[in-house]
Order: structure tokens, then C-alpha cells, then sequence
């Protein structure tokens, strides 16, 4: 009885709910309906920051307990998680008092803010580095893949024209017709994929994404 | 009033086909009628590298990048990693490999966390399953340095890059290669598929993500699913084959019909 009871709650109920949600989402999206169906939409889009916030708050809970677990055990590089522990109190007491207090603003724009655009800029450097490793004639896949490369890398870079005019117009003509083919291509299967996706959820037979998994499966 | 908003129709028409024939599979299947499906190389990739991993001793990471499910061009590629990682996580319980799962979005992190400890309960083996450290929560932009770090302290032997991914894919794929680990990768979004191909030791591309996911089902109706898909191909090539020849005679069908 028990078990019926779980099954209901955490199997049946939610995929009966996310059929009638994707029915209702499809049909705003494709028809002309009432605003009371417009209105329900926008209530029930509404819910999504709503849950993801508390979502949020699980995770960085958890986290909190695994850091201070860290520091209690003294665990390899624990004195991060010090600073761990001290950036979330500092930072979550002035974003409580107010996310439009100087000080948090002061420390997202001048702390938060620069760490990531640095490690953003990390990117250029593992690109070359990719490059490197992929650009090598092993065969005649790579060697095409070589050429093309070399030939819209030229076409991008100012002196690249220069040197060498025709990379100009072959490296439009391979970023128009072959790339741009390709990734339609590659846009059409996508679409179909997540048109699958959606079929499966609908009739609820993909219910991984619910944590549910058939016995006998795997 | 029209029923169908203006330029809607052909859009509402296709999908309907398409689900239609997916259906139609799927009920194929039911009565015994399975379709022959290619084996994706990939599946064997995933016992492949949790292999791996169990033999060297260091730990398969499986990661997803971009997990915001508010935002729809993320979600569908985040679900389709979710069903794989369901899979992985299984076989990585049952073959022991030490696994983890960095998440940086709040609601897919309850998600995944549920997915990994169904996947070890259901393989007997809960007590490996570790609720603050197998999926782990790490705020967005912070996770980049924790990974990097740890990719290279743990010396990972395996890393799965499935999802939706962004700038983080080129950064994450090639430390992992660089540190040894075998990897497979797989996204949908265009712009990132030619680094996860030309760093990740195995890759899979665009709707492969999505057929992965059905295939290691290992439900027969799932994986017919994919045979319907087929049918939408098919129109698409009709639809591409109709569209240059009117092009070419420069007959423009939406002001016969207007759809």
C-alpha cells in the first residue's frame, strides 16, 4: 500500500501534471485562446523562478555543510572552504539588507564580476591549444578540416586579405554553403530530437528526468 | 478569428506529423514490432571509460554545463543529459567507478542528485551514494576554477560532457585532456559542437544526444521513438527538395497560401 501510494506521488502525479502543462503551453504557443488560458500560462511560468529559488537554497545548504565538514576534518585545502564560509555570510548579509546596497553591488561588480570575465578569457588560450591538437594532416578528413581552417583564419585577420586575396571570397563561400549546411542540417536533427523528447515526456515513458526508473531497466 | 496564430500552421503541421509517426512507432513497438536501430558507438564509450576509471582508480566525472531549465533552448539538451546520466550513474554504481556530478543550477541540482541516488539504490549500492559530495551544488562562475582544480588534484580517468554547452566546453574538455581522461562529448547548441568533437575522445552530435538518451533506455518503446523521428527527415528533405526547385522558378508559395 505503501508503495502504491509513493508510485502515485512521484510517478503518476507529476507526469499526468507535465502532459497537461505541455498541452497547455502548446496550445498558447499554436492557437488563438482565451486570455484566461493566456493568464493561467504566465501563473504557471511564474512558478519556475520560484521553485529554481529554492532549489538554489538546497544546493548552497548542502555545500555549506560539506565545507564545514572540510573544516572540521581538517581536509585537504581547508582552509578554502574558510573562505568559502566567510564570502557567502559577508556576501548574503548585505544582498539581505538589499540587493541595491552599495556594498553588495561594489562586491559583485569589482570581485564577482572580474573573476569571471578572467576565466572567461581563459578560452582564447585552451582554443589555440585545441587547435593545435585537432589541426594535424593524420588523414584526409583532417587535412580538409586543416585547409578550410587555414583558409577562413586568414580571411578573419586583417593582414590575412592582403597576403593572400583569395582567401577572402573561398572563405565566404565555405562560411555560406558547406558550414552553413551542415549546421542545418544539424538544426533540423535537433529538432526532431527534441520533438522525440517531447513525445516521450507527454506520454510519460521518459521519466528519468523525474528521478523514476522502471525496475528491470538498465 | 483564425484559429491557428498567422505563420503557425506549416510549424503545427510538421509537428503534428512528426509526433504522429513517433506515436505510431512507439505503438508498433508495444505489439512486438521493434525497428532495427543502429547501435550508437557511444553506449559502449560510457562502459568504456567507467571501465576505465574502475581500472586506474580515479574518478569518471560527468558534467552539463549550462543546466538553467528556465530557459527553454537549455532545457530539452538538459533533460536528454538527465536520461543519460541516469544510465551512466547506474553503470558507474554497479561497476563501482567513483563518480561525481558537479551541478550549477538549483533546480537541476535536485534533479540530478534524485537521478544519481535512484540509479545507486536501484544497483544496491546506497551506501556509495554520498549526498554532499557524488552531486555536488557549485554557484555559477565559482565552478570553473573548482573544476579545473580538482580535475587536475584528482587526476580524473573519465569525464562526460553531455548537455548544453557553452564557452566552458572548449576550457573543460581540454584540461581533461590534458590530465588523461577519456571523454565523451555531446550538445546540441551549433556553436560548440566542433570543440567537443575536437577535444572529447568520443563525441556525439546534436539529436545523438537526444537518441542516446532513449537508446540506453533500454525500453524497447523509447528507442522506436527514434524510428519516428525518421519520418520528420524525410519530410525535411522533401521540404528542402520542393523549396529549391520553387526557389529556382521563383514562385513564392507563401503568397499563394497564406501559411
Amino acid at each position: 500500500m505503501i508503495w502504491v501510494s509513493e508510485r502515485l506521488y512521484k510517478a503518476q502525479i507529476p507526469i499526468f501534471l507535465q502532459a497537461i502543462f505541455i498541452l497547455l503551453m502548446l496550445v498558447e504557443f499554436f492557437f488563438t485562446v482565451p486570455k484566461s488560458i493566456i493568464d493561467l500560462n504566465v501563473t504557471l511560468r511564474s512558478f519556475v523562478p520560484i521553485v529554481s529559488a529554492a532549489a538554489i537554497m538546497l544546493g548552497v545548504v548542502l555545500l555549506t555543510i560539506s565545507h564545514i565538514k572540510k573544516i572540521s576534518s581538517r581536509g585537504e585545502g581547508w582552509y578554502y572552504s574558510i573562505i568559502y564560509l566567510a564570502s557567502l555570510i559577508i556576501t548574503a548579509s548585505f544582498g539581505l539588507i538589499s540587493v541595491r546596497d552599495f556594498t553588495f553591488r561594489w562586491i559583485y561588480n569589482n570581485m564577482t564580476a572580474p573573476i569571471g570575465v578572467a576565466l572567461y578569457s581563459l578560452t582564447a588560450f585552451y582554443i589555440t591549444s585545441a587547435a593545435y591538437r585537432v589541426f594535424r594532416a593524420r588523414n584526409f578528413d583532417a587535412t580538409v578540416l586543416l585547409v578550410c581552417a587555414f583558409i577562413v583564419l586568414m580571411m578573419l585577420i586583417p593582414v590575412g586579405a592582403a597576403i593572400l586575396p583569395p582567401v577572402v571570397p573561398v572563405g565566404e563561400w565555405l562560411r555560406s554553403f558547406p558550414s552553413s549546411a551542415g549546421f542545418r542540417g544539424m538544426i533540423i536533427g535537433t529538432s526532431l530530437g527534441i520533438i522525440g523528447l517531447g513525445v516521450r515526456i507527454l506520454v510519460g515513458r521518459q521519466r528519468e528526468h523525474l528521478g523514476i526508473r522502471e525496475e528491470g531497466r538498465g | 478569428m483564425a484559429m491557428i496564430i498567422a505563420g503557425r500552421a506549416m510549424g503545427l503541421a510538421s509537428m503534428l506529423i512528426v509526433a504522429a509517426s513517433i506515436l505510431l512507432y512507439m505503438r508498433r513497438s508495444l505489439a512486438g514490432k521493434l525497428p532495427n536501430l543502429r547501435r550508437l558507438p557511444a553506449v559502449d564509450v560510457i562502459d568504456e571509460i567507467l571501465g576505465r576509471c574502475v581500472e586506474m582508480g580515479r574518478p569518471a566525472w560527468y558534467l552539463m554545463d549550462n543546466t538553467d531549465m528556465t530557459t527553454p533552448s537549455v532545457l530539452a539538451p538538459t533533460v536528454a543529459a538527465f536520461q543519460i546520466l541516469s544510465y551512466t550513474a547506474r553503470r558507474a554504481a554497479r561497476l563501482g567507478a567513483k563518480f561525481f556530478v558537479p551541478v550549477t543550477q538549483g533546480l537541476a541540482y535536485t534533479i540530478a542528485s534524485e537521478i544519481v541516488e535512484e540509479a545507486y539504490k536501484a544497483e544496491d549500492k546506497a551506501e556509495d551514494y554520498d549526498p554532499l559530495e557524488t552531486v555536488k551544488y557549485l554557484t555559477d562562475g565559482a565552478d570553473r576554477m573548482y573544476i579545473l582544480n580538482h580535475m587536475w588534484s584528482e587526476r580524473i580517468g573519465g569525464a562526460f560532457f553531455l548537455g548544453s554547452w557553452y564557452h566552458k566546453a572548449v576550457i573543460f574538455t581540454e584540461n581533461a585532456a590534458r590530465v588523461g581522461a577519456v571523454s565523451l562529448g555531446g550538445t546540441d547548441t551549433t556553436h560548440n559542437i566542433p570543440f567537443l568533437v575536437a577535444v572529447c575522445d568520443y563525441s556525439i552530435i546534436g539529436e545523438e544526444l537526444y537518441a542516446l538518451g532513449a537508446y540506453v533506455s533500454q525500453d524497447p518503446i523509447q528507442s522506436s521513438s527514434i524510428a519516428g523521428q525518421d519520418v520528420g527527415k524525410y519530410l525535411a528533405i522533401l521540404l528542402i527538395l520542393i523549396g529549391s526547385v520553387l526557389l529556382t522558378l521563383e514562385i513564392d508559395i507563401t503568397t499563394i497560401f497564406k501559411i
